[in-house]
């Protein structure tokens, strides 16, 4: 009687292991991945009920964020502009674009326009935006290259370690107080220049004149003269400063 | 390390013994059980019908349904909506401020109600008037529950099916325009303030000249008016400056409590009362505790009929000793009574202490007193030179006046009964004339003919709270009713209910017209100190209510008015003109100051003798008090939850009423349910029968020491006839069976045993009976604490007295007089065996102090850290397991000396009350934060003990681990979910908030749910959005440090008496860094080394040591 097995089967536990160890990392690492916010959140671009384009607005006519979001130095919310806002330029210019019809029809019957809301943080999370404008953080930390985007979607994962990563080096992210709406803004990566931003010579700050430095560099000099100058301790490990 | 051991050493008997309840006095093993454990036994098990296993199967079900509707799969997509034209001064996020008041029949409250996206959350007292500096009381913050109560009127309803308003302006113009001259039309309305409401009143009196105007407060102060005019002449009242007395009397005047305080009178009394200054010296003559007859240095318990006697002996001595010819007139006046030795002696000290400062003493007579016994008080004042000084004049505002609610009932067809008889034998010789047959007999109505074609009720709920004996709900059935009413209750309709439970409702009002609150509708008011307010509309009225000034408006001009021109016409007349700016002005500062606030007061002694003439000392042995409800007030804040679930500031009850007696008056009643080893014990909450004006109450007893013997104090406002969720004749949800039923009414009607001539006080005859015990949910003994009097509370009656003396903390056995080391503060080195936190934060440390000198434990701060902070309430049966959520704990020790068990001279009556507050003590070496096993509760870095929702697991380990029993554990989903779904068969379903509660709710604060801690944040949103606010000036510069004392606490921020200062430690400057530096703070359990952030200040008394050595405040040992 022939074996009912033959030697190679002495190996099929083995590769089921393994196949199936193949299949559990696979399938750790596919949770691993898309099950957190850094897939599920980032560009999340929901379709608005008027295509505005910032890129236009913002980049093109290069119009200041604050026009719109006029609060946001002042309040917690960042609040969308009223529908009062934008027939102040849209009552003489593109008057009769149909895709304007739900604002003139907002403006007319006294209803906002439901824009469907893209950042969000948990009910249970307290932002503040004055606070992060008033001290030097930019819109573009947090809502990236807004000033590009024809729709907006979201740009970044805005989850806890999003947040605390940056609380805890503010340095990365510190600029001056009148560039913070500038999206497109980079710290100089020329010693010289950065040095005179800072109102300092190169030498206090360790650099040769006229030397280049890389971007993450120019950043990190810039945010940590910043951090250092305006005492900068967001609050990185109590809970209260973000959970009421 | 070893485990630090404290060797207890034996407490010695000298020094007050601090306890809670009569279980606590003898150790009762119930009571052992609460002091151990931080939540009953129990507690934590689903104690009801749904046992373990229905409830794993539930859970098992919606475990399932939820992974069904894979409903977390896809982003749920939300719009925002911003406005179509921008709105002045809204900004999203940010609250704003308006300047308001709130209508009270003692004076308009003066606020500022916070609003946020247009919805009012919150309501604080006005910075900017005098008669609040910021402050408010337990009913003020808690009328914005009212606001958004889902069972408030929402609808006009004619003769109970729905209508509307068209229809009614349709019936009621026609009323009007053939009313003719006024002839069969009433008003009855509650006692208003407001100009606006005199002016309207006015016009329709002028359309109507011979309607009846009748104003009706069941806890009105007619009694007080009657002596004012007597005594000063009409139109005039007396106004006590408490600030400038040196020495008060109080004759059964709870002038510290709600019952007919003023906040001002509150904040004046407490600035006399730290012993920084000169202390004034408080003698209080009451027949039960009150908050004002915790604060008295010198007490003496009489009964509220006899306090007459006691007035009577004070003016004698007091005559005798000044020569006062106007008092000794008034006082002969008098019939003779007499008083015990005891109070005789007591008596006798202190008029010697009234007449050593004559001119800087006052003698203050509760308006519950006959009008006599006030006049006579006046007279006394008048003798002690205190008019002008220590008592000034006024001119009385207000519309009251008029016609009684008895003349009303007469109109009505309230017949006396001869009346009575007359009219049914005369029915009964018509119907033998007619020879009727028994079928056709003429039906005997119940009352006679009514006079009155139309009524109108503004306000109030007469057939409710109007004297038993006018029986005002019947003569309503013989009237057209228009019922202008903030709920549909008793007035509005009578319920029958017929045997299978099914409910039946009657007797409708003709039309029933839904009001506004007063943060829906403009109007206006007169503050106490006679300053003209303004009261704005926060929000447009939710259900389309009524103000009382619309619907008198309506009826003079036939016109629906906004409100506002009502006003502005109003302004006019008082301001002298209106402009724009002045206008303006108005609305933003809220008042207008009384340019005539003191007027001159002449005492007339006739009048005082004319009332002395018919009065007559009680001699009865029982005696019942119809006292008015610290809580809801005369039953309107019934449907309001959070004030049902506040403990009462003397009794602790909640949810409930009860009679209040002393401990003789329960051994002489029987009462006496344990005796072991010598010891007394008694139980609330056995059935008495109390019998007064022939109408009998069944009410369940509470024993309280401090009540006078013979005295049955009964709160009114309970017992409600009517529907509502909360306070209505359902209310009091139990679901366990056995109890009583598993649905009954919150409390017990006492309106039902008063007339007309016993208002506030009558003969009654008491029994106990057989019924089984009442379960009351009495907080008295949750969070018992360990430990030993002077670890939890310091007095003295030496203002030297310094509470981090050692001598002092030896001679009492405080635990701190054991630590081996003390910092230069005196406070014991911290012994933790756990690391310090690093608290990093160079510009913020956060700290509380509480001042129990002055602290009169009204329990505002309990409501208005409630509102402030989206604190649930849980229900009778939860707080009776020990689960309710209140973040400050009020806690009311009595004090009896040490040996008082052992000495058989001294009676448990004479016991002393004090009060102390417990919120959170943020312990810098908190033991809550050790035991977290997920990090959920920590130190933040500038010293405040965080609590993460979303981290907290619910283990509960931190609230078994510290020691002040502060933490709070939702048990259930209390916010989602209704009193009586928690758990019945109601797992998977019926969840939800009604949503006008969703609007009440502080945007600020996580709104929690079950399963995790809460407790108190020192609330951190405040302290987030000071430091945010700084951050936001500072820019570029490093000065991020919060201006000094820029902002309060909720707690802080309501106390009348300034008790609570909040503030950063880190800055010198701070009112804080005063307080604790103070020799007479201490830290609670401080040798624990825990090191806690909240400090008391040691109450100081003021005693006259010549008074009788029984009612001293302290046994000798305990003066340092």
């Amino acid at each position: 009687m022939p074996q009912i097995f033959q030697r190679g089967a002495n190996l099929v536990p083995l590769k089921i292991l393994l196949v199936l160890g193949a299949f559990a990392t696979c399938a750790m690492g596919a949770v691993w991945y898309y099950f957190t916010p850094k897939y599920t959140k980032i560009g999340y671009q929901p379709a608005q009920p008027i295509p505005f384009s910032h890129k236009v607005h913002s980049g093109q006519l290069g119009i200041d964020c604050r026009f719109c979001h006029s609060f946001v130095e002042t309040a917690a919310h960042s609040n969308l502009p009223s529908s009062q806002v934008c027939m102040s330029c849209h009552s003489q210019v593109q008057k009769d674009n149909p895709k304007l019809e739900p604002l003139r029809q907002a403006w007319a019957s006294g209803k906002g326009v439901p824009w469907v809301q893209i950042h969000k943080t948990p009910d249970y999370a307290y932002f503040n935006h004055s606070v992060h404008i008033n001290r030097g953080v930019s819109c573009v930390t947090c809502h990236g290259r807004v000033d590009q985007m024809d729709v907006v979607y979201q740009a970044k994962s805005l989850t806890m370690e999003f947040c605390v990563d940056c609380h805890r080096n503010p340095q990365g992210e510190l600029r001056p107080l009148d560039k913070v709406t500038e999206l497109g803004w980079k710290a100089p990566t020329d010693a010289t220049e950065l040095a005179a931003l800072l109102g300092k010579k190169p030498a206090d700050l360790k650099l040769k004149a006229g030397a280049k430095l890389s971007p993450a560099n120019a950043q990190d000099i810039m945010g940590t003269h910043f951090r250092d100058l305006r005492g900068v301790h967001p609050p990185d490990s109590n809970c209260a400063g973000c959970h009421r | 390390m070893s485990k630090r051991v404290f060797e207890h050493p034996q407490e010695e008997a000298n020094g007050p013994q601090y306890w809670r309840s009569f279980g606590q006095l003898a150790q009762t093993p119930e009571f052992k059980e609460w002091q151990a454990r931080e939540f009953q036994p129990g507690s934590h098990e689903l104690n009801s019908e749904v046992g373990r296993r229905g409830f794993m199967k539930y859970m098992a079900a919606s475990a399932a349904l939820a992974g069904l509707s894979l409903s977390a799969c896809r982003r749920e997509e939300k719009t925002l909506v911003p406005f179509a034209q921008s709105s002045e001064w809204s900004v999203p996020g940010k609250p704003i401020f308006y300047a308001t008041s709130r209508p009270h029949r003692r004076g308009a409250i003066p606020l500022v109600a916070t609003t946020h996206d247009g919805r009012p959350t919150k309501v604080d007292g006005n910075p900017g008037h005098a008669t609040s500096k910021g402050a408010t009381d337990t009913q003020t913050q808690a009328s914005l529950l009212d606001l958004y109560d889902p069972d408030r009127s929402r609808i006009f309803q004619h003769a109970g099916k729905e209508s509307s308003e068209a229809e009614f302006t349709k019936w009621l113009a026609d009323v009007i325009a053939k009313a003719g001259d006024g002839e069969g039309i009433a008003f009855l309305s509650e006692h208003f303030t407001s100009p606006t409401y005199g002016r309207l009143k006015k016009a329709v009196a002028a359309k109507l000249p011979k309607a009846m105007w009748v104003t009706y407060e069941p806890l009105g102060g007619s009694e007080a008016s009657t002596a004012n005019n007597a005594v000063f002449g009409d139109g005039f009242r007396s106004v006590s400056k408490i600030d400038k007395a040196d020495v008060i009397l109080s004759l059964d005047c709870d002038f510290l409590g709600f019952d007919e305080g003023r906040l001002e009178g509150i904040r004046a009394f407490s600035a006399r009362r730290k012993p920084e200054q000169k202390m004034n010296r408080l003698y209080v003559v009451e027949n039960r505790y009150t908050t004002t007859g915790g604060m008295a240095d010198h007490r003496l318990r009489s009964q509220a009929g006899k306090v007459g006697a006691v007035a009577v002996a004070f003016a004698k001595a007091i005559a005798a000793a000044t020569n006062d010819a106007a008092l000794s007139a008034v006082v002969g006046k008098f019939a003779a009574s007499t008083l015990s030795e005891q109070s005789a002696g007591w008596v006798v000290e202190a008029a010697k202490d009234l007449v050593a400062q004559k001119g800087k003493a006052l003698v203050l007579v509760g308006y519950r007193q006959p009008a006599a016994v006030q006049a006579l008080g006046h007279a006394i004042n008048a003798a002690l030179g205190s008019l002008g000084e220590t008592v000034i004049g006024r001119k009385t505002h207000g519309h009251g006046g008029g016609a009684s609610i008895k003349d009303l009932a007469v109109k009505l067809g309230l017949e006396t009964a001869e009346q009575k008889k007359a009219r049914v034998d005369k029915l009964v010789e018509e119907n033998a004339v007619r020879k009727a047959k028994h079928q056709e007999l003429l039906a005997v109505p119940a009352h006679g003919p009514s006079a009155i074609k139309t009524l109108f009720i503004l306000g109030g709920n007469p057939a409710y709270n109007a004297p038993a004996d006018l029986k005002f709900g019947e003569l309503l059935a013989g009237t057209e009713v228009v019922r202008h009413g903030y709920y549909e209750d008793e007035t509005t309709y009578s319920i029958e209910e017929d045997k299978g439970g099914e409910v039946v409702k009657r007797n409708f009002v003709k039309w029933h017209v839904p009001a506004a609150h007063y943060l829906e509708a403009w109007g206006d008011g007169t503050a106490s100190d006679g300053s003209y307010l303004s009261q704005q509309p926060m929000i447009l009225p939710l259900f389309g209510g009524w103000s009382e000034i619309q619907l008198l408006n309506f009826i003079a001009t036939g016109k629906k008015a906004d409100g506002l021109e009502l006003v502005q016409e109003t302004f006019n007349g008082v301001a002298r003109g209106i402009d724009a700016v002045s206008w303006a002005k108005f609305l933003h500062d809220g008042f207008l100051p009384n340019p005539s606030a003191k007027e001159p007061l002449a005492f007339n002694a006739d009048g005082a003798q004319k009332l002395a003439e018919g009065y007559k000392v009680s001699d009865a042995e029982f005696e019942v008090v119809f006292a008015p409800c610290a809580k809801v007030d005369d039953g309107r804040f019934a449907n309001n939850a959070w004030i049902q679930e506040l403990p009462d500031p003397i009794t602790k009850i909640t949810w409930d009423n009860a009679a209040i007696i002393s401990p003789a008056t329960a051994e002489k009643l029987g009462l006496l349910a344990k005796l072991g080893d010598g010891r007394l014990n008694f139980d609330n909450g056995t059935f008495l029968s109390v019998e007064a004006n022939g109408v009998v109450l069944e009410i369940p007893a509470v024993i309280i020491p401090g009540t006078a013997d013979g005295s049955i104090t009964i709160a009114l406002g309970y017992g409600r006839g009517s529907e509502g969720r909360v306070g209505g004749r359902r209310g009091n949800y139990m679901s366990h069976g056995g109890w009583f039923s598993n649905k009954g009414a919150v409390g017990f009607n006492a309106y039902t045993l008063r007339t007309v001539a016993n208002h506030y006080v009558a003969t009654a005859s008491v029994k106990k009976t057989s019924r089984a015990v009442y379960k009351l949910a009495v907080t008295q003994e949750h969070g018992a604490l360990e430990g030993r009097g002077p670890d939890v509370y310091r007095e003295s009656t030496d203002p030297k007295f310094n509470a981090r003396d050692n001598d002092w903390l030896h001679k009492h056995n405080a635990m701190d007089s054991h630590a081996e080391k003390v910092d230069d503060l005196g406070y014991p080195v911290s012994q933790s065996a756990y690391p310090h936190p690093p608290l990093n934060d160079k510009n913020h440390q956060w700290a509380m102090a509480v001042d129990l000198s002055v602290c009169t434990g009204c329990s505002a701060c309990m409501i208005a850290c409630q509102s402030e902070n989206n604190i649930p309430v849980v229900g009778k049966e939860q707080v009776i397991e020990g689960r309710e959520l209140h973040w400050i704990r009020m806690d009311r020790y009595f004090a009896t000396p040490m040996n008082s068990r052992e000495d058989k001279s001294f009676s448990l009556g004479e016991a002393r009350m004090v009060m102390q507050p417990m919120p959170c003590q943020h312990c810098e070496n908190a033991p809550c934060e050790t035991v977290c096993p997920v990090n959920a509760t920590v130190h933040s870095d500038d010293g405040i003990n965080v609590m993460a929702y979303n981290r907290c697991i619910g283990t509960r380990y931190c609230a078994n681990n510290c020691p002040f029993k502060v933490r709070r554990f939702n048990f259930f989903d209390f916010n989602e979910r209704q009193k009586d779904k928690y758990f019945r068969q109601n797992l998977v379903n019926e969840k939800g908030m009604a949503d006008t509660l969703k609007l009440s709710k502080n945007p600020n604060v996580t709104v929690r749910m079950r399963g995790v801690m809460e407790k108190c944040t020192f609330c951190v949103q405040r302290v987030q959005e000071a430091k945010i606010a700084a951050k936001v000036k500072a820019k570029d510069s490093d000065n991020v440090q919060v201006p000094t004392d820029a902002f309060k606490v909720a707690c802080q921020q309501v106390c009348p008496t300034s008790a609570i200062t909040f503030g950063n430690k880190a800055d010198a400057k701070s009112a804080v860094n005063r307080d604790i530096a103070n020799p007479r703070a201490y830290r609670v359990f401080d040798y624990l080394g825990i090191k806690p952030r909240v400090h008391y200040l040691a109450r100081i008394m003021n005693p006259n040591l010549a008074m009788p050595k029984w009612s001293q405040p302290l046994e000798e040992g305990a003066t340092a």
